[in-house]
């Protein structure tokens, strides 16, 4: 698998102005916050709540900007659109998604904090 | 107003002036932290004070409190999101000048005409680059500088404005005042002595006017009367004007000099009153009028303002070349006698009237003021003056005169 599909690393550097201190304090930040936003996500469907659905996907899309995570921000962004538009089928699909690629973008910044940048 | 005022506002149009020292408090409200925190630590990074608020009624009241430079405020938040942050601020008077910088993560034009209209100034894609954030921020910052001085100055001329206007009425009622105490000392209009009336209309250029006039009686047989026009306008002229007002009072004259002999008067005034420093000076006609005979001894210092129009012959000037007073301290004046028929009408007037212009530029003139005079010897005396300023506001066609205009009548009642 592509990693930079993950988590693009020197892309997510370059946008917190090479400030590794920075990027890993937002990978950090990333860990804590992303799971309360799957949760609101995932409870939002079971309400079948559009807004809050859409508002929480659309949070969630927010803070995968600065980390740099493609596939998971394209995933997000879906959601939020079928969030928007009701269409709670294709959204519990889509949040299943969302939730492997959380767990591989996850991963890749555990390796980040634990590993440190490549050089 | 305020020099240092001026200076800002000139450095801050300069447009030559390192921007990246412009160091300002920026408030960031953005509801989700990796995104806040990532926008943050980069405006740190461009020198600013970053102050952080993860939703709109905080930041409403760190705004409050803070009066930051700039708001970054993301558009999309729970409770209350961007647009209506925007418009919550622009009602607000204390802050509704803040620059605004709308954050957002969709740029259609719909959408950023919703962002405007609602209050936004600009707006900050959340993907964009470094060079993009420092340049609308430096943007928003320089807009902000200058509406800040512009309201500070804007202010200051506010109170320089009223500290103004409280001063000039201050002045005006000053002037008024002034102005009541110079006519108080007008001789009132009526029956000066036996076998005589008096008439007058005045109008002063300004507030204050430069030409004054007195009539009184000497002693049971003799009546004092004159005309003065001090050179200039406003408060030094009427000022002076009053001074020798003061120096030409009957009981004044008649200590200094024993009599009212306009020679003797004129040549004292010439004496006491020179040329100022300022190269002022007065023009004063003097009159002494024996009552039961009619006999008027006169004399002139400059003033060419006598017209006398007896009840069934022309009317003449009563006047001879001279130079105004306190041009030579040796100077003598001649006098001349006449003799006054019952029914004759003897004017003093003030060069205010009949210089008054036609919107050509031509004066009204001497001679159409003889002929008013002419024209109306069967009026009564009122009447007559009257007609005479009637006619000069048509000739000027307007009713204030530029130079004080006067008229005084003395008339031999049968």
């Amino acid at each position: 698998m592509d990693t930079t599909s993950v988590c693009n690393v020197s892309e997510a550097l370059s946008q917190a102005d090479g400030d590794q201190e920075l990027l890993l304090t937002l990978a950090e930040l990333f860990l804590q916050e992303s799971p309360k936003d799957v949760a609101a996500v995932r409870a939002a469907l079971a309400r079948q709540d559009r807004d809050g659905l859409a508002a929480a996907a659309h949070k969630l899309k927010g803070s995968v900007m600065p980390i740099c995570a493609p596939r998971l921000f394209e995933s997000a962004k879906r959601l939020e659109v079928l969030g928007r538009q009701g269409e709670f089928a294709e959204a519990a699909s889509v949040c299943a998604d969302v939730e492997t690629r959380l767990a591989e973008v996850h991963a890749a910044l555990r390796d980040l904090i634990a590993g440190g940048f490549p050089s | 107003m305020n020099l240092d005022s001026t200076q800002h506002i000139a450095r801050s149009f300069d447009s030559s002036a390192p921007s990246c020292f412009m160091v300002a408090t920026i408030l960031l409200v953005e509801d989700e932290p990796v995104t806040r925190t990532s926008m943050a630590a980069r405006l740190k990074r461009l020198g600013h004070r970053v102050l952080e608020a993860e939703n709109g009624q905080t930041a409403l009241e760190v705004a409050r409190r803070e009066r930051p430079d700039l708001i970054i405020v993301d558009w999309m938040m729970p409770e209350m999101d961007g647009p209506t942050f925007c418009e919550t601020v622009r009602r607000d008077p204390a802050m509704k000048s803040i620059y605004i910088l709308l954050m957002t993560s969709h740029d259609q034009p719909a959408q950023i005409a919703e962002g405007l209209a609602r209050g936004a100034d600009d707006f900050l894609s959340k993907a964009a680059s470094k060079q993009e954030i420092t340049a609308r921020v430096l943007a928003g910052l320089r807009t902000s500088r200058l509406v800040r001085e512009l309201e500070t100055t804007g202010a200051q001329l506010e109170s320089s404005m009223l500290l103004l206007q409280t001063r000039q009425a201050e002045m005006e009622a000053d002037l008024q005042s002034a102005a009541a105490f110079v006519h108080s000392l007008l001789p009132p209009p009526g029956i000066p002595a036996p076998g005589l009336a008096l008439a007058w209309e005045y109008q002063p250029a300004l507030t204050l006017g430069g030409d004054l006039f007195g009539v009184a009686p000497i002693d049971a047989d003799h009546l004092g009367l004159y005309i003065l026009d001090a050179s200039g306008h406003g408060v030094a002229a009427a000022l002076r004007s009053a001074s020798l007002m003061t120096f030409l009072r009957v009981e004044n004259m008649l200590e200094l000099i024993g009599s009212y002999d306009p020679a003797k008067v004129l040549f004292e005034a010439n004496r006491r009153f020179p040329l100022s420093e300022e190269g002022e000076y007065f023009t004063l006609w003097v009159g002494q009028l024996h009552v039961p005979t009619g006999s008027l001894s006169y004399a002139s210092a400059g003033h060419h303002g006598v017209l006398l129009s007896p009840a069934e012959r022309p009317s003449q000037w009563l006047t001879r070349p001279s130079s105004p007073l306190g041009f030579d301290q040796a100077a003598v004046f001649a006098s001349d006698r006449i003799l006054l028929q019952p029914a004759d009408r003897l004017f003093l007037l003030s060069d205010g009237i009949y210089e008054a212009s036609s919107p050509t530029g031509e004066p009204w003139g001497r001679w159409r003021f003889q002929q008013a005079i002419e024209t109306q010897k069967r009026s009564l005396l009122a009447t007559t003056i009257s007609h005479c300023f009637t006619e000069a506001r048509r000739w000027q066609e307007q009713t204030d005169f530029l130079d004080d205009a006067a008229v005084v009548g003395l008339e031999l009642t049968v």
